[in-house]
């Protein structure tokens, strides 16, 4: 397969340090979008794909400021000894039930002072790790109700899509 | 009197607040830090033997300098997505881990299981453990094994701001992702401390002056203008261009501490002790390598001659280790190379010391007693910017062995 266009327009965009770092999640959601594109129809969304609103996330932000980042870091980058909220966190959660992250964070967080938060403001810090992780904000807020959660699923938005199982009696690809 | 000041000034810095108060003399200095040990009681230290007729080895390396800071990007390559993780000028050893954490949180969302490093490097072997460690399964395709690689051709110290940036070519925010990589990459360290082998130590480091320290330290060599800068030549031009950050984690990192009177070992006037972090390299590899075989890595020696050959691994997230070689391989014309070469003689346990004099740096290591010109020419941190001459230069490696030979000849049974 010869380079999606986008690849090309998108690597060159990224030169230099500081704009890959702010360009990176944008560039991979765009590649793999592109990646996509050929081999699927647009999907209609899943039914497990979890909405919420932008003001949802923005007010999760400042909780998550005030609560959170003081081990988590400002940008959800962990330390050594403390799990980052980006990054690997999609490769822990992805595809897990949403009611059993909510469950995580009401139950055990923050850690010195473990169920303190008010049930909306664990939804919010929900939305946004939601948004931090790539999935856009839609109109729909994300409800507090665990039944609800436990039909959504935390996504991977940019995963590499599904590799084609090679048709029978074909050798694989080389170049 | 003005000296005095700012020597007790440098002294202050390391321990306690700067400026509270200024002492009179060393040994006062010394004495009010609450450091100095009763007389007789510090341990007398062995001299090591250094002499250009026990050189075994000279080993010469180019630092893969990138102004900007190293390259951490992805960037989609035929159909596979990758993640670059080179250019770590001369903070290669010193940053693995962090920069090998980062690169492979920038994979992780991908969520592929299954992913290929390019390069056995310090770089490649760190970030293939750290992949595995999240739950990856890796192949390494390197042309050489870390024996053969630039990495062991380094001194293999705690260095992490050693050439790593260019203050005006960086980012604003490249600081604070140094930091977290510096911190990150200590704390890593510190997990291979007292393993059979020591392939992660400490060693006392003497820093030595027959001048007060101080002259060395706050005097910087006003720039030449004439000879332009980074901006206008594309080469640093004078030392005050390199960005330096240690400051930022002198929290975690044992401080210097001035050495006076009895407690001095060595015959010159000033003396600084300095506890360092150093790698070994024959135990540290192969720690790096049975952890990396035993979660189940693999490796295949393979050199690639483009870009697009990726597109033939099976692999779809591919780390792109490849250090120096980054600059041909992937047309990465911003790497300077800044040569550097270390001499090695037989290793003196005896002497488990590292000491910096005159320009020169000498380290007792397991596997040899390393001795290096760090700043015989008086370049500073541009000693060897742009220069690719990967030849040893024995004139060099004597002249750096004959600091230590002066230094050890003059050096006397202790006193008191
Ligand atoms: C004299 C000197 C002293 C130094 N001292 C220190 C120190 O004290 N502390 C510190 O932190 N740092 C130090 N450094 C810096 C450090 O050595 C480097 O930053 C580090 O080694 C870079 O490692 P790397 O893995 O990126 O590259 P390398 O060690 O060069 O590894 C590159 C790997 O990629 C492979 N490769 C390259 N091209 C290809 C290809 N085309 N196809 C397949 N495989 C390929 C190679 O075979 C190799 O396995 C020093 C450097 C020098 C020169
Ligand atoms: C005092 C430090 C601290 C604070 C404050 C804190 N956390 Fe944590 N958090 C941790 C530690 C430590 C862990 C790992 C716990 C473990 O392994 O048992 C963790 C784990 C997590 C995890 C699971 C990570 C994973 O990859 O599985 C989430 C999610 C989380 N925290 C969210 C939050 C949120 C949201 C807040 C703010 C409301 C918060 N934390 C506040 C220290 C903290």
């Amino acid at each position: 397969m010869a380079p999606h266009p986008i690849f090309a327009k998108q690597a060159q965009k990224a030169k230099g340090f500081c704009t890959a770092l702010l360009a990176i999640t944008a560039l991979v959601a765009t590649t793999h979008a592109a990646l996509a594109a050929p081999r699927h129809a647009p999907a209609p969304a899943p039914a497990t794909a979890p909405s919420f609103t932008a003001e949802q996330a923005d007010h999760g932000a400042q909780i998550y400021a005030g609560t959170c980042a003081m081990c988590h870091g400002a940008a959800l980058e962990g330390a050594h000894d403390m799990p980052p909220l980006r990054g690997l966190f999609v490769a822990r959660w992805a595809n897990t039930p949403l009611n059993k992250l909510y469950a995580y964070i009401t139950h055990a967080m923050p850690l010195m002072a473990p169920g303190t938060l008010p049930p909306q403001d664990n939804i919010d810090i929900m939305a946004f790790l939601l948004r931090e992780n790539g999935t856009e904000p839609g109109h729909t807020p994300l409800p507090a109700d665990e039944n609800r959660l436990a039909q959504m699923v935390f996504p991977a938005p940019n995963a590499l899509p599904p590799v084609k199982a090679a048709p029978p009696g074909k050798a694989p690809r080389t170049r | 009197m003005k000296r005095r000041n700012l020597f007790a000034a440098s002294l202050a810095a390391g321990a306690l607040a700067a400026g509270r108060k200024s002492w009179a003399s060393v040994p006062e200095a010394a004495q009010a830090m609450g450091r100095t040990a009763p007389p007789g009681t510090v341990p007398p230290l062995t001299p090591a033997r250094v002499h250009a007729d026990q050189i075994m080895d000279i080993k010469v390396c180019l630092r893969p300098f990138r102004p900007a800071g190293p390259r951490l990007e992805i960037e989609p390559v035929a159909d596979k997505i990758v993640v670059h993780n080179y250019g770590h000028g001369g903070s290669g050893w010193s940053l693995s881990w962090g920069s090998a954490a980062m690169a492979v949180e920038r994979a992780a969302p991908l969520m592929e299981k299954r992913v290929a490093v390019i390069g056995c490097g310090i770089i490649g072997l760190t970030t293939a453990i750290t992949a595995q460690r999240a739950g990856m399964n890796v192949t390494i395709y390197a042309r050489d094994m870390l024996p053969h690689t630039r990495s062991v051709r380094a001194n293999g110290s705690w260095t992490p701001d050693s050439r790593i940036a260019l203050i005006t070519a960086a980012t604003p925010d490249f600081a604070a992702t140094w930091e977290r990589m510096a911190r990150y990459s200590w704390q890593t360290y510190r997990e291979y401390l007292g393993l059979p082998g020591n392939p992660v130590d400490f060693r006392d480091n003497y820093i030595l002056s027959d001048t007060p320290p101080d002259e060395a330290d706050h005097t910087e060599p006003a720039p030449d203008i004439s000879k332009g800068s980074y901006a206008s030549t594309g080469m640093p031009q004078s030392e005050a261009e390199f960005a330096k950050y240690g400051d930022r984690i002198k929290d975690i990192i044992p401080a210097a501490e001035l050495l006076a009177g009895a407690d001095n070992p060595f015959p010159v006037a000033y003396a600084r002790r300095k506890p360092i972090m150093i790698y070994n390299f024959g135990a540290f590899g192969h720690a790096l390598l049975s952890d990396f075989y035993q979660a189940g890595g693999r490796i295949e020696i393979r050199e690639f001659h483009s870009p697009s050959e990726v597109a033939d691994l099976p692999e779809r997230v591919v780390f792109n280790c490849t250090g120096y070689a980054a600059r041909d391989l992937w047309g990465d014309k911003s790497l300077i190379p800044v040569r550097g070469q270390t001499a090695w003689l037989p290793p003196q346990p005896a002497a488990n010391y590292g000491v910096r004099y005159k320009g020169a740096a000498m380290l007792s290591k397991s596997d040899g007693l390393m001795v290096q010109g760090v700043n015989l020419s008086g370049l500073g941190e541009l000693e060897g910017v742009g220069n690719s001459m990967e030849q040893p230069n024995r004139a060099e490696a004597e002249q750096a062995v004959a600091v230590f030979e002066d230094l050890f000849s003059r050096f006397r049974p202790r006193r008191g």
